[in-house]
């Protein structure tokens, strides 16, 4: 019996796992390969169709490249962003616990409702957004409706939910840094900037490949933001692969092509982080 | 004294039970899913306590599940996993698909039964027929028409109001409510919704889909007149807002909030617009620029092919209630969906509606000229696509007869797939 013990303690959470991420993994890959609508009761096998299907298609290469633009610009500007003002905000002052507390704040906020509340300050007539610039004389911008300004919208409100989470890893990532080493350099000379990038920057690496394979993963399915403040428009400028995905699935009635799309997506994000292991992972040290 | 006091109120609490679960047993529960808030919710909540204060064996469960795309994408993910409800709303393009896949049970039997068949108006008939078989009841009949913000119209410089019945009186009305109000944040007209587009285009000699045939008219030439001129509005003339064309409700938002001169909507905003707009508001029937034509819109509740057979006869008994006039009457009086019971108009809500809320009743005089739509299976993709491709075009990002063109190709490879 204390043999099982450890086997009984787990089961329940290896039971959830499997519930609700084996076992739909698994159905998706079998569904990818069928063709379905989620009413026939038939579901006929069709092999590769799907996915020569989603490869001709090019709202499907549009979706690529829009996500590949969005992790390419907004996870650096997150994790930059980050770092920089969790340096800020290092020292525990009542200021510094107050300004983490507000900026953690759009993390546990519902994301639809900040997506809502961001259409209207972002709306060409009545937004605040251009209320602003024309206080200043400047015109105004078509923020959802241009192609260009409705991709970094997303990007600008994405990294405002986000954002406070990334600050709170980095200030443990930076406190957990000993800070004999900050007086050692300090002794040899070392000024501000350079100790920041030879000391700070190698020892916070750790918390920066985890933020990295993490904030990669979460640009990757972004959703809620687009779907709820621009549906992937305007015409398919903002069209990420998962509002792809729950179109091709949800709207359209192609289940077969949206599990195809998600098994794609599935590899692609494994391959990412095979990838981020083999570059970043060897430049990564845990010890000081 | 006791005991027998312990044993006589046992006995009760027993005798309760025991009826309270005959009753139970005996109750039939019918799911109905449906799509309406505000107080288009209260008036159906109504109906519903009317039809239960008369079937007490029969209890509706009525749940407001968003809108009419919101009802598809939920009832897909919850018939595989056998929790769908037993009748649901759904919209009258988009129902083809369902009846096509056997997920909608027949209702011919039981509506050659029913005497509300008689009193059904032609187009309510209609509407429900699909491949020949009746697979949905209208509920909220539909079509668009024009409403103007008269008081916008006389700052315009408007003292009567000038005809709105061409595509170009429209325009030559927008760009002088615009220019005049413009620095006020007003605008001429509010970019059209995918309904009223389609109506337009009705409007304009021709139709998305021949409603005949089903055969693909996006190509067409008057088909892509119509949409050249919508999207005009907005990327030429600067008379409708570019907010409307990336997030369509906002139009009818502006209008409510008295920020918008014209806007082409459904006659079931007509409850909510006159709360809105009182005495300022005149509803004008659609733009007829080449012969009038108008959709019917709306939505019928169905019956879920895998409902009980005893709850598929409490849900056919509850659409009809519903159809019936006196509900009939009260959902017209309440939200401005036009009737689709012939005897509806003899109720006293509807005739005090009629006396009471002028324009109420445009939608009824346009039925001489409205159609039921084109519904085969297609019909879902093609109004799911419509919406980028209409964003190209009227954000000046695509030529119209390019796209046009191209999306008619892709519908008809689409309706090839479907039909296979």
């Amino acid at each position: 019996m204390p043999r099982l013990t450890p086997y009984l303690l787990v089961a329940p959470l290896i039971a959830f796992i499997a519930v609700f991420t084996y076992i739909p993994i698994v159905t998706s890959l079998d569904l990818s390969f069928r063709e379905w609508d989620f009413l026939s009761p038939e579901k006929p096998w069709v092999g590769l169709a799907n996915y020569r299907q989603l490869f001709a298609s090019h709202s499907f290469w549009q979706a690529v490249w829009v996500t590949a633009v969005f992790v390419v610009i907004s996870v650096p500007i997150r994790l930059g962003l980050a770092l920089a003002v969790a340096n800020l905000l290092l020292r525990e002052t009542r200021g510094s616990r107050i300004l983490r507390a507000a900026l953690f704040l759009p993390s546990v906020t519902s994301t639809v409702s900040i997506a809502v509340v961001f259409s209207w300050v972002f709306a060409t007539d009545v937004g605040l957004a251009n209320a602003a610039l024309e206080a200043v004389g400047l015109p105004r911008l078509r923020w959802l409706q241009d192609p260009t300004l409705a991709l970094a919208v997303i990007i600008i409100v994405n990294t405002w939910k986000q954002l406070g989470y990334d600050i709170i890893i980095y200030i443990a990532g930076l406190q957990a840094i000993p800070t004999e080493l900050y007086d050692a350099a300090s002794v040899d000379g070392g000024r501000r900037f350079h100790v920041f990038r030879r000391v700070t920057v190698p020892l916070v690496m750790p918390t920066t490949y985890f933020l990295l394979v993490v904030s990669v993963i979460e640009a990757f399915q972004i959703f809620a933001i687009v779907d709820v403040m621009t549906h992937g428009g305007p015409a398919g400028a903002t069209n990420m692969l998962v509002v792809e995905l729950y179109k091709i699935g949800f709207s359209l009635f192609d289940i077969g092509q949206g599990s195809a799309l998600a098994v794609l997506l599935f590899v692609l994000l494994v391959a990412l982080a095979i990838f981020k292991a083999r570059v970043l992972g060897r430049r990564v040290h845990y010890e000081a | 004294m006791l005991p027998k006091l312990h044993i006589a109120g046992l006995a009760a609490v027993a005798a309760l039970l025991t009826s309270t679960a005959a009753q139970a047993q005996a109750q039939v529960d019918v799911t109905f899913w449906h799509s309406f808030g505000g107080k288009s919710e209260e008036a159906l909540n109504t109906i519903v306590e009317r039809f239960e204060a008369t079937n007490p064996d029969i209890h509706i469960e009525p749940e407001h599940i968003g809108n009419y795309e919101e009802i598809v994408t939920q009832l897909q993910a919850a018939i595989p996993a056998g929790r769908g409800p037993d009748a649901v709303i759904m919209e009258v393009t988009r129902y083809g698909l369902f009846a096509d896949r056997g997920v909608l049970m027949d209702l011919t039997p039981y509506m050659d039964a029913d005497p509300l068949k008689q009193n059904l108006y032609p187009f309510a008939q209609e509407i429900g027929i699909y491949n020949g078989k009746n697979y949905i009841v209208p509920f909220n009949s539909s079509t668009p028409v024009t409403y103007v913000n008269r008081d916008i119209f006389k700052r315009a410089g408007f003292d009567e109001l000038p005809p709105l019945t061409t595509f170009a009186e429209i325009t030559a009305a927008a760009k002088q409510i615009q220019e005049r109000l413009g620095e006020d944040g007003i605008r001429g007209i509010a970019a059209p919704g995918q309904f009223t587009r389609w109506g337009l285009v009705m409007g304009n000699g021709s139709d998305l889909v021949d409603r005949t045939t089903n055969e693909v008219m996006l190509d067409t030439p008057k088909t892509i007149d119509a949409y050249k001129w919508m999207a005009s509005l907005v990327k030429d003339e600067h008379v409708a807002s570019e907010d409307n064309v990336t997030d369509e409700d906002s139009g009818g938002e502006q209008f409510l909030a008295g920020k918008v001169g014209i806007i082409f909507n459904s006659t079931g905003n007509f409850g909510g617009n006159y709360r809105a707009l009182g005495d300022n508001l005149r509803v004008l029937p659609m733009p007829c620029n080449d012969g009038c034509s108008v959709p019917i819109g709306g939505a019928g509740i169905g019956i879920l092919d895998s409902a009980d057979q005893e709850v598929k006869d409490a849900a056919y008994k509850f659409i009809s209630f519903a159809a019936s006039p006196e509900s009939n009457a009260l959902w017209f009086a309440t939200t401005g969906y036009m009737p689709i019971n012939r005897l509806t108009a003899e109720e006293p809500v509807a005739k005090e509606a009629m006396a009471g809320q002028p324009g109420i009743d445009v939608a009824i005089k346009q039925l001489d000229v409205a159609h039921g739509r084109a519904r085969p299976p297609f019909v879902t993709w093609m109004r799911t696509q419509e919406y980028d491709l209409w964003q190209a075009m009227a954000l000046g990002q695509r030529d119209v007869t390019e796209v046009m063109t191209e999306f008619a190709d892709q519908t008809r490879a689409e309706a090839a797939r479907l039909s296979q």
